[in-house]
């Protein structure tokens, strides 16, 4: 497989320009080709690479260099650090009207942008029909851009780069401006445009559209480089430091001094064999086993909880020994211990957390609390939290396949 | 797979390809320029020919009657013709600077959303000046031609290569100017005053004969004059400009062509971290 792009120590920085004087000197010292003073970096050593044929999804939090990757990949801007080799030719629909001049006619536009893609006037002539057909903005082709609403603009767009059939399709979040059916339909385009060999780069905040269409993920976060790998493993990584982030401050550290002295306090918790707080990520669907030892001061049986939460702190599930009708046993050490199997664990790929809680005997008072980390990673795009059992009935296979 | 030379963002593609897409995309602007230009105002087109003729109107209302300029020589034509034939190319050179000075600048929605080779956006709007300009100034030539106005047929022919250099001097000038513009904004406001000052220095409304003769050897060195005596020689037959003159415009064409791609080149991958 050739490579398409190819970037290496790719970097941006923008000069700082407070005072008027600093442009005069930053343009004296730029002539002089010396570096322009102070600079905020917003993107920092990004290395990439993506073969004809691949589908790549960018995502990150606002601000965290997505667009400035793009445009640096579409030569939109000069990279400072690092370079960008691209070996084909690049469709890239950037941001919403980029390009247009609002005072002229679609029409007028669509020669102006069929120009920057390298086109001839033949080739536009032979094309002008199919844009038109794809952009569905009636006589609004006619009007100056400056008339048409958001969702006309990005249809025009989208239109032009989809009738120029480039070998790298670049698009940033634009297309959420279009409606339910021009979405579908700019889905569908691109679709058929990978099956037939294209290589795609899209940013998305929608991991839905992300999971759909690419196979590859890049994490961008403030201006470095996260997380780049599969789109499933990225996608989640990224969903879940949501999740934690959503959630707040973590819960106040525990004090184990305090701890101590409690009726009940946690001495150990291992998941799977595994003491450590950072669990290895297990595959959707394997087995967990929670042991919990928990210390009594008066030597009383506790009730043990256990509980699972999304890492955003939503509930998935929780349950007690008492509700099941059993209790810990004793230990050589005078302690109680307790494991709990699921042997096969429905939850859906994500981070989650594992709670354990000692209760007094009667499970009413709840005392210690100690949590562990849990990612699930797999590649199912189902939504929720857990796999629910299910069949279909009255259903046919399907005739359409993704063609790996 | 082979490299597309079609491609503006290719790294690789061939010299020769990017330059035949940045004419391709100058092109393509000088003509949308035109075609605007006039596309918003009441009469259209008719103003590109329609206001250069009033100017010409009033300035020779004005040097011909009121300041009752000297005819040049007894067998040289009369004021009109020795006006037209210097005033259009300066309409144009001057037209073409002032536009282009802001080309880059006005087209800040371009430079970072789009990518595109950035000389094409200076390089356009002197296109224009000098398409515009250049066509009225061949009209009135011929008109003049026709209706018995001294103007020399060879000369038709001999001031092209003048007018080319003309506008490479107007292009060497705009790319300094308009990369410059982006970093320090003084350049456009402080421009046509400048620029009013260069052509009333030139010999445009005046033949350097009317100068004394302490004054004379000074209008070598500007590169307009060159230009300026150069046009009425081979039109309308009047003295040639020496040597020097010919020698200074040369090098001053030279210089700011050089100067010009240098600066713009050192600053073009900036321009969006000013904008």
């Amino acid at each position: 497989m050739s490579v398409l792009v190819e970037a290496r120590g790719l970097g941006k920085c923008y000069p700082r320009v407070f005072r008027r004087s600093d442009r005069l000197r930053a343009l004296l010292a730029l002539l002089a080709g010396r570096a322009s003073g102070e600079t905020t970096p917003v993107l920092q050593n990004i290395d990439l690479s993506v073969a004809r044929g691949q589908s790549l999804g960018l995502i990150g939090d606002n601000g965290a260099g997505k667009s400035t990757l793009l445009k640096l990949l579409t030569g939109v801007l000069t990279p400072t650090h690092g370079s960008v080799r691209v070996n084909g030719r690049v469709g890239a629909l950037l941001e919403l009207g980029a390009g247009f001049h609002p005072e002229y006619s679609g029409r007028d536009n669509i020669a102006m942008s069929a120009t920057l893609q390298g086109f001839s006037a033949e080739e536009l002539n032979a094309r002008l029909a199919e844009i038109i057909a794809f952009a569905d903005i009636g006589h609004y082709i006619d009007e100056p851009v400056k008339h048409y609403s958001s969702g006309m603009v990005v249809r025009l767009g989208f239109a032009i780069v989809a009738a120029t059939r480039p070998d790298l399709l670049i698009t940033d979040e634009v297309l959420a401006v279009g409606d339910e059916s021009f979405q579908k339909k700019c889905i569908r385009w691109m679709e058929e445009y990978l099956e037939q060999g294209g290589t795609l780069i899209l940013v998305s905040h929608s991991m839905y559209h992300i999971q759909k269409l690419c196979r590859q993920a890049v994490w961008l976060r403030q201006g470095r480089m996260q997380a780049c790998g599969d789109v499933f493993d990225v996608t989640q990584a990224y969903l879940a430091y949501h999740e934690r982030k959503s959630a707040g401050e973590a819960a106040p550290g525990r004090n184990l001094e305090a701890v101590r002295g409690l009726e009940f306090h946690v001495r150990g918790m291992r998941v799977n064999g595994e003491e450590a707080e950072a669990l290895p990520a297990l595959e959707q669907g394997a087995a967990l086993r929670v042991e919990a030892t928990i210390a009594s001061r008066d030597g009383r049986v506790p009730v043990v909880n256990v509980g699972i939460a999304r890492a955003d702190g939503t509930p998935v599930y929780g349950v007690s020994s008492d509700m099941d009708g059993v209790q810990p046993a004793p230990t050589l050490d005078g302690d109680f211990c307790i494991v709990l199997h699921f042997t096969e664990l429905p939850l859906l790929p994500g981070s989650y957390t594992i709670r354990v809680h000692p209760l007094d005997s009667e499970g009413l008072r709840l005392f210690d609390t100690v949590e562990r980390t849990l990612t699930i990673k797999g590649r199912s795009p189902e939504m929720g939290l857990v796999r629910l059992a299910h069949v279909w009935e009255h259903a046919a296979p399907l005739s359409r396949s993704r063609g790996e | 797979m082979l490299p597309d030379t079609s491609s503006l963002s290719t790294v690789n593609t061939m010299p020769t390809g990017r330059l035949a897409a940045m004419l391709a995309l100058a092109l393509q602007l000088a003509r949308r320029d035109l075609r605007n230009r006039y596309l918003g105002s009441f009469s259209g087109g008719a103003w590109a020919f329609l206001q250069p003729l009033v100017q010409l109107a009033v300035y020779s209302f004005v040097f011909g009657y009121i300041f009752k300029q000297r005819l040049p020589g007894a067998d040289a034509p009369g004021y009109v013709p020795f006006l037209i034939v210097v005033l259009w190319p300066w309409t144009a050179f001057s037209e073409a600077l002032s536009r282009a000075t802001t080309a880059i600048q006005d087209n800040a929605s371009l430079i970072g959303k789009v990518a595109l080779p950035r000389t094409a956006l200076v390089l356009a709007p002197v296109m224009a000046s000098f398409a515009i300009h250049g066509a009225g100034y061949i009209g009135l030539l011929l008109v003049m031609w026709l209706g018995g106005v001294g103007v020399l047929p060879a000369g038709l022919v001999l001031m092209l290569p003048a007018l080319a250099l003309l506008f490479l001097l107007a292009l060497g000038l705009a790319l300094l100017l308009s990369s410059l513009q982006v970093f320090v904004r003084d350049i456009a406001p402080a421009l046509p005053q400048l620029l009013m000052l260069w052509m009333f220095l030139s010999p445009v409304f005046y033949g350097r004969y009317v100068m004394p003769e302490s004054a004379r050897p000074w209008f070598d060195l500007n590169p307009v004059s060159g230009f300026a005596e150069y046009l009425r020689f081979v039109l309308l037959g009047m003295p040639a400009p020496g040597l020097t003159a010919y020698v200074c415009s040369a090098v001053a064409v030279v210089l700011a062509l050089g100067v010009g791609l240098f600066v713009f080149r050192r600053l073009q991958r900036h321009f969006e971290d000013f904008l």
